[in-house]
């Protein structure tokens, strides 16, 4: 579907690395790449969905993404939903049907986790909260959190977890990254803040100010502009140190990830 | 006028006749006519979907937040759900020699993602439905945004439930990956969603559903790659017929009709009819190729003449319930 790709291949201009976390992953705990492609573009097929219903008329409302007009800008609500939808679907089938070399057992494994970071429990439970607080005048810390663990980290998580169950990782080593991908999954969304305070729309690829002027709550109004700064730092920290305990040539590529989300400008 | 009769006495079967036109009769030889015809598919059902509403209810409970459990809840544990995508998937599992047990975690998701598209279909932007499953539709009760969500999370709560409540001593894990690929495929974009994008009410979606819930059952309870084949096409002859037949008791009796072109707006009732019969005879010929399973093919089989002639009261009368 036109639709689809329309979505998924525009240029990236605030993740660009995603498709890779389940890579290098899946290389870390003793895997190879071509074994943790399908799960990859499934994790990016998921983002592009959620992105895609989160920017219809009746929840954000947003008329740009990524640079371009929004996918229902460009091809209609009803066709927004259904390749939303068709996104899913294809994400799912992809990883049961394309993932190569690996025990089937760990493949549906890897399915739950995939289901957990994308519905109830996962995206939709970070994008319902987020519209109820919208709609509060005041939102604590600890529930800014919780929209941002299951609207952003989830995923990253889930990535990175399957990533690590396709690759063969034990237990304890899931965990690990597990653990790692929810301090970067939480630092993505404090720099989001940040950037969307001190950035212009042009910069970021979709628009900006939007946090500001809709009253929303995020890190910057919360705490502060540079406590919300010192605390992404404490989490690049705490990402970087779970990193510790794998092989230190295998693993450059995630300290390199965690360094990129704390540091870009995009 | 509905159909108003049950005509399960003979294999030769015909469509009853209608008080406002004239009947078409055309004798259809099903060489299945050694199939007992003792079998009360109403019992069968009726007592299946009080299991799968039971487990449905288990697999759904309501969490944090709770909104959006009770709209996940609302659309799938609607009284007037007929739930024949898990029914068959259940039988055509039985069929093989499979345990129930290893059929109703997918016969829930196969509700699951049913359920997900129909409340999607509902939408404003899409058919906007003001009711489904006689209950007003969901995005009237929840709200849009609501209802695009519990569509969005009942897709891959499908998923998992298949892998975590299947108990693997039943079926392989290949197998069971087989089986998402196969729902994910009928709901994705070669199936469900491109039928709702090209405007096909019927014959794209339901042949889809029906399709899909053969297979599952079929993959679950240890079909050969040709008995799956035959579960294919009887899958999709039997989806389409239900949904034909649902759009030519709507021309009958002339009540609102649905958006989207079906084969009876486009080529008339008489014509669908008789496609209706042809579709019927299809589908009970790909059952002739497992006569050796004998009773257990009784389901299955029955299921195809409920299709036309419905005459069991279980609900309301739609494929897509």
């Amino acid at each position: 579907m036109n639709l689809n790709r329309y979505s998924l291949l525009v240029k990236r201009q605030t993740r660009p690395a995603d498709p890779l976390p389940p890579c290098r992953r899946r290389e870390l705990v003793g895997g190879n790449e071509a074994m943790a492609i399908p799960m990859a573009c499934a994790i990016e097929m998921i983002h592009t969905m959620s992105l895609i219903h989160d920017d219809l008329p009746c929840m954000d409302n947003d008329d740009l993404r990524r640079g371009k007009p929004t996918n229902h800008k460009a091809f209609g609500e009803d066709t927004a939903v259904l390749a939303g939808d068709a996104l899913i679907s294809l994400a799912f089938e992809h990883v049961a049907a394309k993932t190569r070399n690996v025990d089937p057992h760990r493949v549906l494994q890897a399915i739950v986790e995939l289901g957990l970071a994308v519905g109830s429990e996962g995206l939709v439970a970070g994008q319902i909260n987020r519209r109820l607080m919208q709609m509060r005048e005041k939102v604590s810390l600890e529930e800014l959190e919780y929209i941002h663990v299951h609207k952003t980290s989830k995923l990253l998580e889930a990535a990175v977890v399957c990533g690590a169950i396709i690759g063969g990782g034990d237990g304890i080593e899931v965990e690990r990254l597990r653990k790692f991908a929810r301090c970067i999954g939480l630092l993505f969304q404090v720099v989001d803040d940040i950037l969307d305070v001190t950035k212009s729309s042009e910069e970021l690829g979709k628009t900006a100010g939007k946090d500001l002027a809709s009253d929303k709550a995020t890190y910057p109004r919360l705490m502060g502009l540079e406590r919300a700064k010192e605390f992404a730092g404490e989490l690049a920290a705490k990402a970087v140190e779970e990193l510790r305990h794998f092989d230190a040539l295998r693993v450059v590529p995630l300290y390199h990830l965690a360094d990129y989300i704390a540091s870009r400008q995009n | 006028m509905a159909f108003s009769t049950v005509i399960m006495s003979s294999p030769h079967a015909y469509i009853p006749k209608t008080a406002s036109s004239p009947t078409i009769r055309r004798r259809v030889r099903c060489s299945s006519a050694s199939v007992s015809t003792q079998f009360d598919l109403r019992t069968y059902w009726t007592a299946l979907i009080k299991e799968i509403d039971q487990k449905l209810d288990d697999a759904v409970p309501v969490l944090y937040p709770q909104r959006i459990y009770e709209a996940m809840r609302y659309s799938l544990l609607a009284k007037g759900a007929k739930r024949a995508p898990p029914v068959m998937c259940v039988a055509a599992c039985e069929l093989f020699g499979g345990d129930r047990a290893a059929a109703f975690p997918t016969a829930c998701a196969l509700e699951m993602v049913h359920a997900a598209s129909l409340v999607h279909d509902d939408l404003p932007c899409m058919d906007d439905s003001q009711s489904r499953r006689g209950q007003p539709s969901n995005h009237t009760v929840f709200g849009v945004d609501m209802a695009i969500l519990a569509g969005d999370a009942l897709f891959p709560l499908g998923f998992r439930h298949i892998v975590t409540n299947t108990p693997t001593n039943l079926v392989p894990e290949s197998r069971l990956l087989r089986v998402i690929t196969e729902i994910a495929r009928a709901v994705g974009s070669t199936g469900m969603a491109a039928g709702q994008f090209l405007d096909l009410d019927d014959e794209k979606k339901f042949g889809e559903m029906g399709r899909c819930s053969a297979v599952c059952g079929g993959l679950l309870g240890g079909a050969s790659d040709d008995e799956i084949q035959r579960l294919r096409k009887y899958g999709q002859a039997v989806g389409i017929l239900y949904q034909m037949v649902d759009d030519i008791l709507e021309a009958k009796t002339e009540t609102d009709k649905k958006k989207g072109k079906s084969y009876v707006s486009v080529y008339g009732v008489e014509k669908a009819m008789e496609v209706a019969e042809d579709l019927r005879a299809q589908a009970k010929k790909e059952l002739d190729g497992l006569e050796k399973y004998g009773d257990k093919v009784l389901p299955l089989y029955h299921f195809v003449d409920y299709a036309v002639d419905r005459g069991l009261v279980l609900g309301s009368n739609s494929f897509d319930n």
